[in-house]
């Protein structure tokens, strides 16, 4: 090559590594809004954390109930609601109470969004009272209170205590689900779906000194630090970002069509499947181009 | 009644749950009794009443039902102190059969929990190892502690901001005061807002929790008053800005592009904000010293930050930077107490190894 | 004294608070539970009211001085007393409302609606720029400088890849592949540095409550 040719090839990589940061936006941009425009089908298959939690609470004991604390907040709503929806949908199909608290004081509008949503999907498709999902008969939305501490260590001992009323104001030792819903161990498990560390305190607060089963639901970046308690048991299984609640809805509707359920429910995990994809690939080749760069202006030096 | 009506009525009749059994559960503050019984071997038993009695009392009341595949029931409204006793009444479509009652029990508290006892034996070894260092360090005052990189630059950094003629940015951190990583990083602020003082470059201390806001607030005030520059202090400093944490990187970003300072401090507890932070102050060209404990968060800050603190890095910046010999004493500890633990592992290891062999042996 | 009565104080609730981990009588834990939920909660309360003063008296400064872009701070005081206004008088939501008129047309006057409307789509947007940022990093800083860094490369791509079910295209083994670097090497690695990360927290905490270490009271240092 001639020396010109070459200079010009090196001067070439050299304005590409010090590419405003914004045409690497811009594109990004592209790659995510694309495919959610003109989606490919995608069937996430169900990993192993993810199977067991399934599993679990579908051969747990009819009576026990599924519990969910909403430990996130809006912003990262889109990782993590698609879960508790997924979730709610599992446990309403197999008719198995459902109890939901909020940890977090901005997660209650989600709770009970999420709540009303698949309630919704179900009373739709209801007949009679016995397929109807009835706030108070079927699940109990006890709200947030504050601190976690008390809320960890008294729902041990007498739930009503630490929610005299509900998120709608009524007393829930009055609510007939709440008759058997006494404290953890009237729990067949309780998954906390949070974006922080709040899964541990569950598991030292409440799993240790009551013995609760318990699972996670966390965004895809939190993931690694909650893989040593799957491993060890102290979760049961766990759902792991987006791609987590992709298989967990895959799953679940799944089960939901085997019982006659098929009603074309929106999963918003999966259909987000072909925009993630689409974008992990694009920050791979950028990662290419910028070694390919970095080794060309390297050898020139 | 002939004989043989006598044997039939005994052979249809409802069996009994057997062997019930009550006693205090442990490890508690008192107020529960663990009820266990042996099933009943009918097969049309559907569920078990529990009943108590006080002793002395004449009336069972009814506590509760369980279902047929239940042993086992926790009364956990027992008045600690009194003897209760218990019996079980197996419920059938047709017929009940009533046990025979437990001998009492008493629920008591106790005054340890004797689950945490590997917890107290572990914690009384590590004080141990800590009070010895500190004894030690009262005598040696040349306590050796390896070259941390990231602590090495902090006076490099400060100076290239005095040079810039821009401030020095010092993000504590989005956690309470109840987070160790968060005091670590206060007391690092101290010794940081002691060089800013000295060399007259703008410091901005922009916090999350209004607590966390006060005290760094007075720390500061009193480093700069330490050196002597009780004058250059003000209250735009530290301030609070607000407890949401994407708002508070909204901000955080605002100050790094509108203020451009030359060097970056993200020293605490981050979450998921930690990326945007640390891009964004490697965009404005300022050099970043980062430390955290949040090991999710520690990728981005190595891949946007010139020096990075890892994980208990950060805690023992206090004793490398102030050079105080107590608190290089306590840095020692945390070395010999990790040996001691890393001594265990490869013990337990070993241990688990020779036992899996020796099973594998003899099978 | 100024300095001595934080200094006994941590001491006394420091080892209180160890003391209640090991003992679950009554008595023990009902005191534990006055120190961590009312006494926290009465601080929280007050110290929320000294963080408003400080974002009131930093804006007002900087209005005052016309300091740089100091017409933010106008925005930010108008939206803090709005939203305060609206919060304490306007209501919760339309079935729970306030003693504020509550409608202007379809808009209504809640704090969910501001909380709906504003909060969360901003909040997400904050949160989904880290797509942005992690991407520009990745194209800057990610280079096959040496072995560790091309080894960190080759399982950031098979991580990637097996996060997606693009990933069991490729290769069906990749997800596992890709979930057994999660589970066994990384979580190694992540519990070796939780163990220097829990020592350094029970050494610190032992420091702090001995009152070896004092940079929290101000002045910075140690003894």
């Amino acid at each position: 090559m001639t020396p010109q040719a070459d200079s010009a090839r090196v001067s070439f990589w050299t304005r590409l590594q010090a590419i405003d940061r914004r045409w690497i936006y811009l594109v990004l941009a592209a790659v995510v809004i694309v495919p959610l425009l003109f989606p490919f089908k995608i069937k996430p298959k169900a990993t192993t954390p993810v199977q067991k939690l399934f599993n679990y609470i579908d051969t747990m004991p009819r009576e026990k109930a599924l519990v969910i604390s909403i430990d996130y907040t809006p912003d990262t709503r889109a990782e993590l609601q698609p879960m508790v929806v997924a979730l709610l949908r599992h446990a309403f199909a197999t008719r198995r109470p459902v109890g939901v608290l909020a940890m977090a004081v901005y997660g209650l509008g989600l709770g009970e969004e999420a709540l009303s949503q698949v309630a919704a999907e179900f009373n739709a498709h209801a007949t009679n009272h016995e397929d109807s999902i009835i706030n108070g008969e079927d699940y109990v939305f006890w709200g947030w209170t504050t601190p976690p501490l008390t809320v960890m260590l008294g729902m041990g001992e007498r739930i009503t205590n630490v929610f005299p009323v509900d998120y709608y104001g009524a007393r829930t030792e009055s609510l007939p689900i709440m008759r058997d819903l006494r404290n953890y161990d009237d729990m067949g498990i309780l998954v906390t779906v949070a974006a922080s560390a709040m899964p541990r305190s569950w598991i030292v607060y409440a799993q240790v000194q009551f013995g609760v089963h318990l699972s996670c639901g966390i965004t895809a970046v939190s993931a690694a630090d909650f893989y040593p308690y799957v491993n060890s048991g102290q979760f049961t299984g766990m759902l792991a970002g987006m791609k987590g609640a992709a298989e967990y809805e895959e799953l679940v509707t799944a089960k939901m069509n085997k019982e006659g359920l098929d009603w074309g429910l929106r999963n918003r995990g999966t259909e987000a499947m072909s925009s993630q994809t689409a974008a992990h690939l694009a920050i791979m080749a950028f990662i290419i181009i910028g070694n390919i760069g970095f080794f060309a202006t390297r050898r020139r030096k | 009644m002939a004989f043989s009506s006598i044997v039939a009525l005994l052979v249809l009749s409802l069996a009994p749950p057997g062997d019930v059994a009550a006693s205090d559960v442990p490890n508690d503050e008192g107020g529960k009794i663990a009820v266990s019984w042996t099933r009943s071997p009918d097969t049309t038993v559907t569920s078990y009443r529990v009943l108590r009695q006080a002793v002395g009392a004449t009336e069972w009341e009814t506590l509760g039902f369980v279902g047929r595949l239940a042993s086992t029931y926790t009364d956990d409204a027992a008045a600690n102190d009194r003897q209760f006793q218990y019996r079980l009444i197996a419920v059938s479509p047709t017929e009940t059969a009533e046990s025979e009652p437990s001998a009492p029990a008493v629920a008591t508290a106790q005054w340890f929990n004797t689950e945490t006892l590997p917890a107290l034996i572990g914690s009384a070894i590590l004080i141990f190892v800590f009070l010895y260092f500190i004894n030690r360090a009262r005598r040696d005052r040349n306590l050796f502690i390896r070259r941390i990189s990231g602590l090495d630059h902090v006076e490099e950094a400060l100076g290239r901001a005095t040079e810039m003629g821009r401030p020095t940015l010092y993000v504590p951190g989005l956690s309470s005061i109840a987070d160790v990583a968060t005091i670590a990083s206060l007391n690092i602020l101290g010794e940081v807002a002691k060089r800013t003082a000295k060399y007259g470059t703008p410091l901005i201390v922009p916090n999350t929790d209004p607590i966390v806001y006060t005290v760094a607030r007075e720390i500061v005030k009193e480093s700069y008053t330490s050196v002597g520059r009780p004058d250059a202090f003000n209250q735009d400093i530290v301030f609070f800005v607000t407890d949401q944490q994407f708002a508070y990187a909204a901000a955080v970003d605002g100050i790094m592009t509108r203020e451009k300072p030359a060097t970056n401090f993200l020293i605490g507890m981050f979450y998921a904000e930690s990326l945007i932070l640390a891009e964004t102050g490697a965009a404005t060209g300022a050099i970043q010293i980062a430390g955290t404990d949040a090991v999710a968060q520690l990728p981005f800050f190595i891949t946007a930050c010139d020096y990075t603190l890892i994980g208990e890095e950060l805690y023992a910046a206090s004793a490398y930077l102030s050079r105080e010999p107590l608190l290089l004493g306590a840095t020692k500890a945390q070395d010999y107490s990790k040996a001691i633990i890393v001594g265990l592992i490869l013990l337990g290891t070993l241990l688990a190894l020779i036992a899996n062999v020796s099973t594998s042996r003899f099978m | 004294m100024q300095r001595r009565l934080p200094l006994m104080l941590v001491l006394v609730t420091g080892i209180f608070g160890a003391v209640a981990f090991f003992v679950p009588h009554g008595a023990v834990r009902s005191v534990d539970e006055v120190f961590r939920n009312d006494v926290q909660r009465i601080l929280a309360a007050f110290s929320l009211v000294l963080g408003v003063g400080s974002i009131v008296q930093h804006h007002l400064t900087k209005i005052q001085r016309k300091a740089s872009f100091w017409q933010y701070s106008w925005i930010t005081l108008t939206a803090l007393v709005l939203t305060a206004i609206v919060g304490v008088f306007g209501g919760i939501d339309p079935n729970r409302p306030g003693i504020l008129p509550t409608h202007i047309g379809s808009f209504s006057f809640h704090i969910q609606t501001i909380f709906s409307n504003m909060m969360v789509p901003l909040a997400a947007t904050m949160f989904s720029l880290l797509a942005f940022f992690m991407s520009s990093a990745a194209y800057r800083a990610f280079r096959a400088r040496n072995v560790e860094a091309t080894l960190l490369l080759a399982a950031a791509f098979i991580l990637m890849l097996g996060a997606v079910p693009l990933g069991r295209a490729i290769h069906a083994e990749l997800p596992s592949f890709a979930e057994w670097i999660l589970a066994v090497p990384n979580t190694a690695s992540k519990r070796g540095i939780l163990f220097g990360v829990e020592l350094g927290i029970f050494a610190t905490s032992l420091k702090i409550v001995l009152g070896i270490e004092r940079g929290w009271l101000g002045g910075g240092g140690g003894k």
